[in-house]
């Protein structure tokens, strides 16, 4: 890939912002890595607008993605390092180190995964019947942990709608060598006496240890709870969603195309009475998660809050992007 | 099963049953009836027993057609059960007890539909909001119903993958005039806060008032639960199942993997298995009531719509049980 010019990296943001609301860009991780590396990018190609091109990116990326704490916290994160640097050293050292501090913040987040996939492995036992949910590079990773054990074990999963990345995940998971089912979500509870675990992810974590994951989840810790199978979340604690503490809500993204569900040449024939309505994310109340999977240890989630103090003290400190970028300003010329 | 000197019309419709070129559980039903009625019009004998014993032969043929369509051998049933009890002193009485069987079945099954809408509606109150899953026309019909007196205007229908069936009951209610908000299964508990009362059909109804129905039936029921919102089936009595009293299971069905994904999926991906259960078993304790036709009763009073509507005594399952039992060993 070539060299981009300024009016390229700007034009990009509309298209990655498109990405992020379609849920194209799927997983909570991959938005996040996918607009830090836009910044990279309009950091080398374009680095005499590049304050500019920050104000007029990051607001369009949370906007397009209001549910992905992952994202919020990593531009936070680059953020604060920008600024730290840009006051102490000046703005251009500031602008020259920014492919060095995202791979940093990338990496950290990879170890974290990495960490997370580890102690996750350790809740599989042989023999057992896995039920998961969407696709998660963390829980494909925990499950790869779990094989090099030598443990044996099957996975159902759900083709997760309205998205379907779910049959991806099935093709992932069945080329580890895993025992894998593909079922429709209306099929949860139907296997769910069959098996022994529920493991998902989350997109983010609430304060309250409440958990944002693709819509669907919350369906299945319901029926695990029935059968008494007990319901597991992986997530690092980037994906904890601190301004709940302060009660913001996390919203919830629902797109409203007919194509979603049915064939295009159906959905073109929809009668106005008929409306679509298709959630890309639900909340599993704590009380219908038995552990929430950190970096730092598995967790209840009403621990959740001990999590944050041990970060970032009690009350969270914290800057909102929007403070954060109101500093940047100051770098427009 | 041999159709030797079963008539021509009886077998055509049989056929058309097995074939499934006739589907859904009322229609199935009318069928069966009128191919009793059929078989009894083309008899020409004049031998009492003999006709008994020829009417018998043709109620189990035509039972075979379909083994696990409950509404098939309850229809049989209806007619079979006014004939075994009735005393004619002729075949021409005889052949009369079974038209007039059939007839008053094919009626009856016919108004059940909007009787189960007209019950089912005094159920729904103003302004509720209600959920429903899969096609049913006796949940379609309690919706109208309710919508035509002026006290709902909005249905959550769920698309009911992999079929899709959401897509024709958004298509009959928005047609009705009703609003539809059309939704993915997974978003069914998310949406639930938002609905008052659930209404869906089924497909067969166990003894103890368990449901069988469209796959995710039993998931809608317990987010419902879980939300306090009721649950009403609405389903015709042709629907209960006479073999669970004697402590049958019902079979689910498992269907064509390409119902979920396509086979160019399938051959890239060969060693993952795909799982298409047709239906689910909700348990009676989470539904409300079961609307019929001849009232709305609470599931695990089932039993009593078996007993006296479709006259059948676990005695009578029982040997007819063991009269089939004893064919088979007899012919091997």
């Amino acid at each position: 890939m070539g060299m981009k010019n300024c009016d390229e990296v700007f034009s990009n943001i509309s298209v990655t912002s498109h990405a992020l609301r379609q849920g194209k860009i799927l997983g909570s991780t991959e938005a996040g890595f996918a607009v830090l590396k836009d910044i990279e990018e309009a950091s080398k190609s374009c680095p005499e607008k590049f304050p500019r091109f920050l104000l007029e990116a990051v607001p369009s990326y949370l906007k397009a993605r209001p549910t992905s704490v992952v994202m919020k916290n990593l531009l936070r994160e680059y953020l604060d390092v920008f600024l730290r640097v840009a006051s102490r050293e000046g703005l251009k050292d500031a602008i020259a180190q920014t492919p060095q501090h995202v791979e940093s913040i990338i990496e950290n987040v990879e170890n974290i995964k990495d960490a997370v996939a580890t102690l996750g492995s350790k809740r599989i036992n042989d023999g057992d019947i896995i039920l998961t949910h969407s696709y998660s590079s963390t829980i494909i990773k925990l499950l790869q942990k779990a094989l090099d054990r030598g443990l044996k074990f099957s996975v159902i999963i759900t083709e997760s709608r309205p998205i379907g990345e779910g049959k991806y995940a099935a093709e992932v998971i069945s080329r580890l060598g895993v025992d894998t089912t593909l079922i429709v979500d209306s099929a949860v509870r139907f296997v769910m006496k069959r098996v022994n675990r529920v493991f998902v992810s989350a997109d983010a974590v609430a304060a309250n240890g409440a958990v944002i994951n693709k819509a669907g989840t919350s369906a299945i810790a319901l029926a695990a709870k029935e059968a008494r199978v007990r319901t597991y979340v992986t997530a690092g604690t980037y994906r904890i969603g601190l301004e709940t503490v302060f009660g913001e809500l996390i919203e919830g993204v629902v797109l409203s195309d007919a194509s979603l569900i049915m064939p295009e040449d159906k959905a073109k024939e929809l009668s106005g009475r008929i409306l679509v309505k298709a959630p890309l994310f639900d909340v599993t109340p704590p009380e219908y998660i038995d552990a929430i999977i950190t970096e730092k240890g598995v967790l209840a989630p009403q621990a959740i809050p001990l999590i944050i103090k041990e970060i970032y003290g009690w009350p969270p400190r914290l800057r909102p992007p929007e403070e954060l970028l109101e500093e940047v300003r100051k770098y427009v010329s | 099963m041999s159709a030797e000197g079963i008539p021509e019309k009886t077998v055509r419709i049989r056929e058309d049953i097995r074939k499934m070129i006739i589907r859904g559980a009322g229609k199935i039903a009318r069928a069966g009836a009128q191919a009793l009625a059929e078989a009894a019009k083309e008899y020409t004998g004049d031998n009492l027993k003999d006709f008994l014993n020829y009417m018998e032969r043709v109620a189990q043929y035509v039972t075979s057609a379909r083994p696990t369509a409950v509404s098939l051998p309850n229809a049989v049933s209806y007619v079979m059960i006014r004939l075994r009890r009735s005393t004619p002193a002729s075949v021409e009485e005889a052949k009369e007890v079974v038209i007039n069987a059939a007839e008053s079945f094919i009626t009856y099954s016919k108004e059940a539909v909007d009787r189960i809408g007209k019950l089912g509606a005094k159920r729904i109150e103003n302004g509720d909001v209600l959920m429903t899953h899969c096609h049913s026309t006796a949940a379609v019909s309690v919706m109208v119903h309710a919508f035509n007196q002026g006290k709902i205007s909005k249905v959550y229908v769920k698309e009911t993958r992999p079929k899709l069936q959401g897509l024709i009951t958004a298509k009959a209610l928005s047609d009705a005039g009703l609003d539809v908000v059309l939704i993915p299964d997974s978003s069914v508990r998310y949406f639930m806060k938002r609905v008052n009362k659930v209404v869906v059909g089924a497909d067969t109804i166990a003894a103890n008032g368990a449901v069988i129905n469209k796959i995710g039936t039993s998931l809608v029921a317990l987010a419902a639960k879980e939300a306090r919102v009721r649950v009403y089936v609405a389903a015709e009595t042709y629907k209960f199942s006479p073999r669970t009293v004697i402590g049958e299971l019902v079979p689910i069905e498992e269907r064509d993997p390409r119902e979920i994904v396509n086979e160019e999926w399938i051959k890239r991906n060969p060693q993952v298995r795909i799982y298409n259960p047709v239906f689910d078993v909700t348990p009676p304790e989470y539904i409300d009531a079961i609307i019929t036709e001849k009232g709305i009763i609470p599931p695990q009073a089932a039993i009593l719509i078996l007993m006296e509507d479709y006259g059948m005594s676990i005695q009578e399952i029982m040997t007819k049980d063991i009269e089939e039992l004893q064919d088979d060993e007899l012919r091997e």
